[in-house]
Order: C-alpha cells, then structure tokens, then sequence
C-alpha cells in the first residue's frame, strides 16, 4: 500500500514538475497571480521548485533521499494548502498552475481536496519509517 | 531527523544545479524585473496620440465596458473569448493598426492575459500593448 502511495505521488509530482519546467515563466505569473511575493522572487521560485518537485518525485519512487523527499513534499503540500486558503480569504480568483492549464479547470474546493489527499497520503508514508530505505 | 535533514538539504542543493542552467539558458527570455516587459506596455499619452492608427481593446468584464470605456473600444475578455474574438477579426481588426488593451487598473492581469491571447492564439501581427496603468490611468489622463 505504501509503495503504491509513493509511487502515486511521486508520479504526480514528476508530471507537476515537467509540465512547469516547459514554461516557467507561466508559472511566475501564476505564483505572482497570490499578490505574496514580489515578482523577482516568484520568477526564482519559479525556476527552481519544478526542479525540486521533479526530484523529490524522483526519489519517492526510487527510494533514494527517500524520507527527505517525503519531508519536503509534505512542506511544499503545507505552504501551499495555506496560501491557497490566504488568497481565497483576500477574494483572489487564483489558478494554482500546479499542473499547468490542467488545474485551471479545477476549482478551490477540489483543489484543497486533491492537496488534503496528497498531505493524508505523504503522513501515511512518513509513519512507517521502517519501511523506508 | 538528522538523516531527514541531511537527506532534505541534499534534494534542496541537487534542484538547484538544472534550475541555474535553465535560468542561464533562457535568461533572455524571461522578464526578471517586471511581470509584464516594459516595451510590451504603453503610457496613455502615447497611445492617444496613436490616434485612429489604434483598436482599443477592453479586457474588463461586459458589465464594465458597459458602463464606460475608452471612445471605441472594442469589448474582448476571456469569459466570451470563443465568441467574441471572431466577432473581433471579422468586425474591427485590422492588420495595419496597434492593439492597445487595457483592464481596470495597474494591479490587473486582464489585459496582459488577453494581450498574450491575441499574439499566441490568435497569432495577430500587430504591435500588441498593454496600457500602463489601465483604466484608471485613461481616467486619470482625461
């Protein structure tokens, strides 16, 4: 079950990662679209967080930095439930860009429902150190 | 936790080896200053004396155009994009002419969206730009 849970998330983040490193600049008008950071910032964030998204995806499913990876995905998962929730109380319609022009067409509520399922699957995975390598 | 630590600085540090050749790689491309490049944008003063050689384009929803908009301008926004934009090619563009789009301020990302529509999609020739300031610049200029 575990394996199938990692390997599930590992796989969606890779698909995040690559679908962002095509075009960077779209996700910083989409990091820039919370009003949070200053655009400089969110063009950095913007080159440098796919590539971590494609790496700890990597190493979910090779096993490899495994329990670092869990730990950063479980923080990414984090800080985004909470400016996703901090943009929607300021009243700003934003499209995640998480996964490119596919998100947009997801609303809030099955955003925040697709994120708690991912920070239930990664709690899961960070519970059974044993398991891990 | 150590080893968690050890292994999460490790994933941190590899990331950002692709992500500096990419930076380096498109660092022309990429607008590092601004959201919007500063020649894709143009003052209100400049756009008027532009004069009849300009379509203006409101990206603001119908309900605002509707209330007020720049003499005419031409209502085109994402919400009716499919039907408004051929109604656009066929009743206002003109391939001689600039674009200037607009929203309602400078902190929008309407104009600069359907700006960006119009050049990829629609894969207009024309010199595209999107009026600093918005709305209330125009206002501001009256």
């Amino acid at each position: 079950m575990k394996r199938i849970v990692a390997i599930l998330i590992g796989g969606l983040f890779i698909y995040a990662g690559v679908i962002k490193v095509i075009d960077p600049v779209e996700f910083a008008r989409d990091i820039d679209n919370y009003k949070m950071l200053p655009w400089p910032v969110g063009v950095w964030l913007a080159l440098y967080l796919p590539w971590l998204e494609i790496f700890c995806g990597l190493a979910l499913i090779t096993r490899v930095l495994y329990r670092g990876s869990v730990f950063i995905v479980t923080g990414l998962i984090s800080l985004f439930i909470i400016a996703s929730i901090v943009a929607k109380a300021r009243g700003l319609d934003v499209s995640c860009g998480c996964f490119g022009h596919a998100s947009q067409h997801l609303n809030f509520s099955w955003h925040l429902v697709l994120d708690f399922l991912l920070l239930g699957g990664l709690l899961l995975l960070w519970k059974r150190p044993a398991a891990v390598a | 936790m150590k080893a968690v630590l050890r292994q999460s600085a490790l994933l941190l540090a590899l990331a950002l080896l692709p992500a500096a050749v990419q930076a380096l790689y498109l660092r022309e491309r990429i607008p590092w200053q601004s959201r919007v490049a500063e020649s894709d944008l143009v003052e209100v003063e400049t756009a008027r004396a532009w004069g009849a050689n300009v379509i203006w384009v409101d990206a603001r929803p119908v309900d605002e155009f509707e209330r007020d908009h720049v003499p005419g301008a031409v209502s085109l926004n994402e919400d009716r994009w499919s039907e408004a934009l051929p109604q656009f090619l066929a009743n206002d563009w003109s391939p001689e002419k600039k674009i200037v789009v607009y929203c309602s301020a400078a902190s929008c990302n309407l104009a600069e969206d359907v700006a960006r529509r119009l050049r990829a999609e629609a894969k207009l020739p024309n010199d595209i730009r999107i009026l600093k300031g918005g709305w209330e610049a125009w206002l501001g200029k009256k």
